[in-house]
C-alpha cells in the first residue's frame, strides 16, 4: 500500500483536506482522529456500519440456546413434579434472556474486530502516534504518479507535515 | 461522537442559576493534549497508593485465612442457627451485586440517555462495576458447605447426564451473574481499547508500550475503526440496559421465589434493582470524590458532575423508600397475620435497632439532598456515601435474617448473631475489591480520554459560529462559575 498522509493541527483543516481528495478523486481516503467526530463522518460519508447484523444474529442465536439448553436438560430427564410440565417456557425465559445478552454482545464484539480488521499485529503505514494525542491525520491511498497532486492539496489546507509512504 | 455545532450564550440574557444538566462541560479543560497530560499523569504510583493497596491485601489475608479456617473446622464457625440458614455471606452477596448496578448505569444507560455528566464518571464506575461482581461471585462458593463442588451449578454434560435444575432460582442466579461479568467486563475493556492505544503511543518505556500495544489490538484511531466502535459500543450499552434490570430482579428471585413472609412478594424485583442502584450511586461517591482529590482531577470531576450523580442518588433513594413503605402497607392491606406479624417484628422487635439503622441512612439522610448546597458539598457526600453504604448492607440484613429468624411457627423463630468468622470473610471482600480496584487505577486511566475529548472544543482554524474560538477555547470561559474550580 503507499500514499500520502497529512498531519494536521485543526479538525475543520482536515475536514476541508477531505472534501478536496474526494472531489478530486485521488484514492481511498482515510482518516485518523484522537476522537470520533460527526464532521468527519459526513466528509468521508462511509456506509453504515454492519455490525448491527452480527448483533441481530448473536442475539437471535443466543436466545434459541438458552430456551433449547432449558428444554433439552429437563426432557433429557424428566422430573415430574405435581403435574406440572417438565419444560415450562416461563422460567425459562429467563435462560433465554441471559444467553440471548451474553451470545450478542460477544457477537457485537465479533463484528467490531472483523469489520475494524482488529487485532492487528502492526501498525500499517500512515499511522503517527500523535494521531491518538490532539493531531488529525488524513491518508489518502493513491500511485506514486499523484503524490503530488495529493501533497499539494493537503498543504493547501493546512497541513503541518506532509510525506509520503509506501 | 461530538459536533462542531454548539448552542452560544446571547450577551444580553439573563444569568441562570448554574444548575447541573446533561450538557456538562468543561471550561477548565482547553485542549487534547492537556487531557492525554493530566490523565496519563495519575497511573504514576505513589507511596499513599502503595500503602492503600497494602491495607488493601491485608484485609485480603484476613479473610482468606478465615475462609481456609472455615473450609477446615466446617461451616458451623459461620454463625449459621437453623432456621437461619442464609447470613453474612448471603446478605454480602447481594449488597456486592447491588454496589455493581450503578456502574452499569453510569456507564450504559446513562450513555443512551446522552447524559453529558456520565463522561468524566462511568470509567471508574465500570471498573467498580466489574470488580463488585468479581467479588460477589466468590460469596455463593463461600457459602457452600463443600466449596469445591460449586461447578455443579453449571450446566455441562458430566458422566451421571445430570443436569441442574433449571426452575431453580439458584441456577438463574449463575446464569444471570456469570453473564453480567462477562457483558460488564467487554464493555469495560471495550471503552477501553482507544484509551490504550493513547497511552501506547506515549509510552516510552519499550516493555509498557508493548504491553499497551497487544491491549490496544493494533488501535489506529481511523475514522473506520470509530465508525464501527460508535455502533458496537451502542449496542452493547443497548444489551447492558435490560441486562442491569434483569440481574438483580433475578437476585430477588433467590428470595421472592419462597413462601416466607416478608420474602414473597411481588415487589422485590423493582425495589432490588432501585435498591442496587442507590447503593452503586453511594460506592460511587465513596470512590470518586477521594480520587478526584488526590489526583487533581477537579476539573474533570466537576462539582456539576457530584451535583447530577447526587440528584440521581436521591432520586433513587426516594423510590426505595416508597419502596419500603408499599411494604409496609401491602403487609397491612393483605390482612394476612404472617406477614403484618412478621413486619411488626422486623420493625418493633427483635431487629428494630438494624430497621431503624437501615431507615434512617437510606431514607432520611439522603433527604439533605434535596439542598443544593449540600449536593455540592463532596465532604457531605463522602460522609454520606458511608452511610448509603452502611444502609445498604443493612437492608439486605433486614430482608434475610428477620424473615428466616420469624417464619410462620413460634418453634421456628430463632436468633442470629454472626461470628468473627463472617466479620473477616466481610472485610477480605472489601480487601479483594480494593486491592483490584487500587491495580486499576495506577495501570488504566480511570477517566475516558477518548470521551472526554469529545466534550472539549476542537481546535479550529477559523472561527464559526458556535461558540469557540480559533484556539479551540469556549467564547464564554467563566473561571469564577460555582463549582467549576472550587
Amino acid at each position: 500500500m503507499s500514499g500520502v498522509i497529512g498531519a494536521f493541527r485543526e479538525l475543520d483543516s482536515a475536514v476541508y483536506a477531505v472534501e478536496a481528495l474526494k472531489k478530486e478523486r485521488l484514492g481511498e481516503i482515510t482518516v485518523y482522529t484522537p476522537t470520533p467526530r460527526h464532521e468527519i463522518e459526513h466528509a468521508v460519508n462511509a456506509p453504515q456500519s454492519p455490525v448491527r447484523r452480527f448483533t441481530l444474529f448473536g442475539g437471535l442465536f443466543g436466545a434459541t440456546c438458552g430456551y433449547w439448553i432449558a428444554i433439552w436438560a429437563s426432557d433429557y430427564w424428566p422430573l415430574v413434579v405435581g403435574g406440572k410440565p417438565v419444560a415450562s417456557w416461563v422460567p425459562y425465559t429467563i435462560f433465554g434472556f441471559e444467553v440471548m445478552v451474553l451470545f450478542g454482545a460477544l457477537a457485537t464484539v465479533l463484528g467490531l474486530f472483523i469489520n475494524s480488521r482488529v487485532p492487528r499485529l502492526t501498525m500499517t503505514v500512515g499511522y503517527d502516534g500523535r494521531f491518538s494525542g490532539g493531531d488529525y491525520g488524513v491518508w489518502v491511498a493513491c500511485p506514486p504518479e499523484k503524490y503530488a497532486q495529493a501533497q499539494s492539496l493537503l498543504r493547501e489546507h493546512g497541513a503541518v507535515e506532509v510525506r509520503d509512504e509506501r | 461522537m461530538a459536533t462542531m455545532a454548539r448552542p452560544s450564550r446571547v450577551k444580553d440574557e439573563p444569568r441562570r442559576p448554574n444548575i447541573a444538566s446533561a450538557d456538562i462541560q468543561l471550561p477548565a479543560v482547553r485542549d487534547y493534549e492537556q487531557v492525554d497530560r493530566e490523565i496519563s499523569a495519575t497511573l504514576h504510583p505513589t507511596v499513599a497508593w502503595f500503602i492503600g493497596l497494602g491495607v488493601a491485601i491485608l484485609f485480603l489475608i484476613i479473610g482468606a485465612a478465615a475462609w481456609m479456617y472455615q473450609i477446615y473446622t466446617g461451616l458451623g464457625v459461620a454463625g449459621y442457627n437453623p432456621p437461619v440458614m442464609w447470613g453474612v455471606y448471603i446478605i454480602t452477596f447481594v449488597f456486592w451485586v447491588g454496589i455493581g448496578h450503578a456502574g452499569t448505569l453510569i456507564s450504559a444507560i446513562l450513555y443512551l440517555f446522552r447524559a453529558g455528566f456520565r463522561t468524566t464518571i462511568y470509567r471508574c464506575a465500570e471498573a467498580m462495576t466489574v470488580f463488585a461482581v468479581m467479588t460477589a461471585g466468590l460469596f455463593p462458593i463461600l457459602h457452600l458447605g463443600r466449596p469445591w463442588k460449586f461447578f455443579w451449578l453449571i450446566p455441562y454434560p458430566n458422566w451421571r447426564y445430570i443436569w441442574p435444575q433449571f426452575k431453580s432460582p439458584l441456577v438463574w442466579d449463575v446464569f444471570a451473574i456469570l453473564t453480567y461479568l462477562t457483558v460488564s467486563s467487554t464493555f469495560l475493556y471495550i471503552g477501553l481499547i482507544p484509551d490504550i492505544a493513547t497511552l501506547r503511543d506515549r509510552e516510552k518505556n519499550p516493555v509498557r508500550r508493548r504491553i499497551f500495544g497487544v491491549l490496544s489490538l493494533g488501535w489506529r484511531n481511523s475514522d473506520r475503526e470509530w465508525r464501527h466502535f460508535a455502533r458496537a459500543y451502542l449496542f452493547l450499552a443497548a444489551f447492558s440496559t435490560p441486562l442491569v434490570l434483569s440481574v438483580h430482579s433475578v437476585v430477588s428471585f433467590d428470595f421472592a421465589m419462597a413462601l416466607t413472609p416478608g420474602w414473597h412478594t411481588t415487589i422485590f424485583p423493582p425495589y432490588f434493582v432501585a435498591g442496587a442502584i442507590f447503593s452503586g450511586i453511594g460506592m460511587v461517591f465513596t470512590i470518586i470524590i477521594p480520587l478526584r482529590k488526590w489526583f487533581g482531577l477537579k476539573h474533570y470531576v466537576t462539582i456539576n458532575h457530584l451535583d447530577a450523580a447526587a440528584k440521581l442518588c436521591l432520586f433513587t433513594s426516594l423510590v426505595v423508600g416508597c419502596a419500603y413503605m408499599t411494604e409496609w402497607f401491602v403487609a397491612w392491606f393483605s390482612g394476612n397475620e404472617f406477614e403484618k406479624n412478621f413486619f411488626a417484628n422486623r420493625i418493633w422487635g427483635q431487629w428494630w435497632w438494624a430497621s431503624a439503622i437501615l431507615y434512617t441512612c437510606n431514607m432520611v439522610l439522603p433527604l439533605t439532598l434535596f439542598k443544593q448546597s449540600w449536593r455540592r458539598n463532596p465532604t457531605w457526600l463522602f460522609i454520606l456515601s458511608f452511610f448509603i453504604n452502611l444502609g445498604m448492607w443493612f437492608e439486605r440484613f433486614v430482608i434475610v435474617v428477620p424473615s428466616l429468624s420469624h417464619e410462620f411457627e413460634p418453634w421456628q423463630w430463632a436468633g442470629y448473631s454472626p461470628t468473627w468468622v463472617d466479620f473477616a470473610i466481610l472485610a477480605g471482600s472489601f480487601g479483594w475489591f480494593s486491592m483490584w480496584f487500587l491495580l486499576f487505577i495506577k495501570q488504566l486511566p480511570v477517566i475516558a480520554i477518548s470521551e472526554v475529548k469529545e466534550i472539549v472544543p476542537p481546535k479550529l482554524r477559523q472561527t464559526h459560529d458556535h461558540g469557540i474560538d480559533s484556539a479551540g477555547r469556549h467564547l464564554e470561559f467563566e473561571p469564577s462559575t460555582p463549582g467549576e474550580a472550587d
